[in-house]
């Protein structure tokens, strides 16, 4: 069942200049068609919106239509930079965005590193029932934690019926540690892909080297899996780190009165208030801030060094 | 030549024959369809919940083959947001306070009130909520009331003014709605402020007030179904509230009052417009005047327990629950509210800007 062209003998399908050419193009147009999709979408729903948002900050005032009567400015961003709260809220934003991709990161390690050396022909059991979650609404989820830590919640009802407490914890919800606590959970997931994904590049011909030369598995591990996993550890890191800091849903359902984020304050001015040019003045500077974090961060890692 | 001549036969005869096809379609017919096979598409852009049949049941029953498509915004800034961004909607759903905006901006056409039959029925003091600048650009439909909602068994003394929201005897059980202007709104009931004449200083204070409030304040609630059940499970001992909350937690025999706070409750009106520039003005016009029908006023009544601005659906309430929720004992209860007044682009600004930073201090 062979067809002529593939017995047909190479040098007669890709000798010469005019089958070169030939062959480059084709792979300009693979290249394309691979490239165009994902081109075209990143350009529609990401290049546009942020060069919209940028030029929507610039603009001075909110009166007249939406794309007429511009006046340009930078009066946004003075009223920005001239609230003092806006940038301690920055700053609050960014270190419970800290606190979470740390948690996050420590907490979902020994979940990757379980499924990647011990879980055997279940690996892929296991990692559906990691990702699980996934398959209920996030809202969902987050609501599941105002039920969890609620006065008349699942660990109140628990720690009164055990006799611990005798009037129920208020402390437990509508803080700014409920919010915390419920974005580290929502996190673990995604955490554990990148770690597993990077244990499981680990050769294990590296673990019977070690275990010749006598290594015990504590030394293996600090010797060998922790630090060839660290890239997978940075990668969870920023992955939880960056979207966490514009978080606002969360804050919305269980910080309380006192529990906002910076990025609450941008959903505001752009659905509560119809001030599109102050919201993208925030939005603008939260960018900037999240870039400029994730450069010193970049740069005080060095992961080339950590790779070699 | 002949080639070329007979070219500009056939040209001549296709744009002819185009030319016929189209005046066709333009014509207007002669008599206009019965209701029944009236045909066409209308989108409403409209809060969640109001696209519930139950809500156009009179259009829907009486005009069947018409089409009518909602699209759902989530607030008045939403939905001004939208329209402004240039929603093709044919219909808009607003609320006062947020009238002005629409027609400075030049989105909304007049309402050509001769064309709605049960015009006759909204009293003249609804009728002029829907004029701006003389002229009758929206049609109000739904209106209620904004007060203190309070637990009896929590609060038994009851509340008698606006401050219970800033009374640190309550600390740790107070709710107030996450919106600015409303927060400016209780602050100047308080004081006695004209609330369209703040002055900066004024604002100030206010701001200063509410993030004062804010240690006493458990969570700013943004529907009324969190509302609702932050206030069953007793976190919630008073909260700003509409009635429709006041309703729903009567209904599920929580033990709460609706407050008759001596600066007044505040009342507000909620209002549809149409679309400037819609080519489907007629049929808009026809879904408002359904709109106006007694059958779909019965329903908001008793379904979301806002008011009907069809006087006929007022006066045929004989449920006590509902006589309470609307005060209808009190003959005089819209002349003691204070109804919301439109405000500027510019005092919009501003008192959202004050809300940010009262959620932004620390």
């Amino acid at each position: 069942m062979t067809t002529p062209i593939q017995t047909s003998p190479k040098s007669a399908r890709f000798g010469g200049g005019a089958s070169l050419r030939k062959r480059g193009r084709d792979r300009l147009s693979t290249f394309w068609i691979l490239y165009l999709p994902p081109l075209i979408w990143l350009g529609l729903f990401f290049l546009i919106p942020i060069v919209l948002m940028a030029a929507f900050s610039f603009r001075a005032d909110t009166y007249g239509a939406l794309f007429e009567n511009w006046n340009l400015g930078l009066n946004q961003y003075a009223t920005v930079i001239a609230t003092g709260s806006y940038w301690r809220l920055l700053g609050v934003s960014s270190l419970m965005a800290f606190a979470v991709s740390i948690s996050a990161v420590v907490l979902s390690y020994p979940l990757s590193y379980f499924l990647a050396f011990h879980s055997g022909k279940r690996a892929g059991l296991y990692l559906v029932l990691l990702l699980v979650p996934f398959w209920t609404s996030y809202l969902l989820r987050v609501m599941a934690w105002k039920i969890m830590l609620g006065t008349d919640g699942v660990i109140n009802s628990l720690l009164m019926y055990v006799g611990v407490i005798k009037e129920p914890l208020e402390a437990l919800l509508y803080n700014r540690n409920a919010v915390i606590l419920t974005l580290i959970y929502v996190w673990i997931p995604f955490a554990a892909l990148p770690i597993l994904a990077a244990l499981q590049r680990i050769e294990w011909t590296l673990f019977e080297a070690a275990a010749d030369l006598g290594a015990r598995p504590y030394h293996q591990f600090m010797r060998i899996t922790l630090p060839l996993s660290l890239p997978g550890v940075f990668a969870a890191f920023f992955m939880v780190f960056i979207p966490t800091i514009g978080e606002y849903v969360t804050p919305l359902l269980v910080g309380g009165s006192r529990g906002f984020m910076y990025g609450n304050i941008i959903q505001d001015f752009f659905t509560k208030a119809a001030n599109w040019p102050l919201g993208s003045a925030l939005s603008m500077i939260m960018l900037a801030a999240t870039l400029i974090l994730v450069f010193i961060a970049t740069r005080l890692i060095k992961l080339e060094d950590l790779l070699q | 030549m002949k080639s070329k001549w007979s070219m500009l036969f056939i040209a001549r005869g296709l744009i002819l024959a185009l030319g016929l096809v189209l005046s066709a379609c333009g014509a207007a017919p002669a008599t206009e369809a019965p209701p029944g096979e009236l045909t066409g598409n209308l989108t409403v852009l409209d809060w969640a919940g109001y696209d519930a049949e139950d809500f156009w049941v009179d259009f829907k029953n009486t005009y069947p083959k018409v089409t009518v498509n909602f699209e759902i915004g989530e607030s008045d800034p939403d939905i001004y947001a939208k329209m402004k961004a240039g929603d093709q909607a044919d219909i808009f759903h607003p609320y006062t306070g947020w009238l002005q905006f629409y027609v400075d901006e030049g989105l909304v056409e007049e309402i050509d009130t001769s064309k709605l039959t049960n015009w006759d029925k909204v009293p003249d003091y609804f009728k002029k909520i829907g004029q701006i600048d003389g002229k009758q650009y929206f049609v109000p439909w739904d209106w209620g009331f904004s007060s203190i909602l309070y637990r009896t068994d929590k609060i038994p003394d009851g509340i008698d003014s606006w401050a219970a929201l800033m009374d640190p005897k309550y600390a740790g059980h107070i709710s107030m709605w996450d919106d600015g202007p409303s927060a400016v709104t209780v602050s100047s009931y308080i004081h006695g402020w004209d609330e369209t004449k703040i002055t900066p200083d004024q604002l100030a204070q206010i701001k200063q007030e509410w993030i004062d409030q804010r240690k006493l304040n458990l969570t700013y609630w943004a529907g009324e179904p969190e509302l609702d059940q932050a206030m069953a499970s007793g976190d919630v001992w008073l909260a700003y509230a509409w009635q429709g909350a006041y309703a729903t937690l009567l209904g599920q025999g929580v033990p709460v009052a609706y407050a008759n706070p001596k600066e007044k409750r505040n009342s507000w009106v909620g209002v549809y417009g149409i679309r400037k520039g819609t080519k489907n003005y007629d049929l808009a016009l026809k879904f408002l005047d359904q709109k106006l029908a007694v059958a779909t006023g019965n329903n908001v009544v008793n379904q979301f327990y806002y008011g009907s601005s069809n006087q006929d659906v007022m006066n045929g309430i004989t449920d006590t629950t509902l006589k309470e929720v609307f005060s209808l004992n009190d003959p005089n209860i819209l002349q003691h509210t204070n109804f919301t007044p439109n405000v500027t682009a510019e005092q919009r600004d501003a008192w959202t800007k004050m809300w940010a930073e009262v959620k932004a201090a620390p």
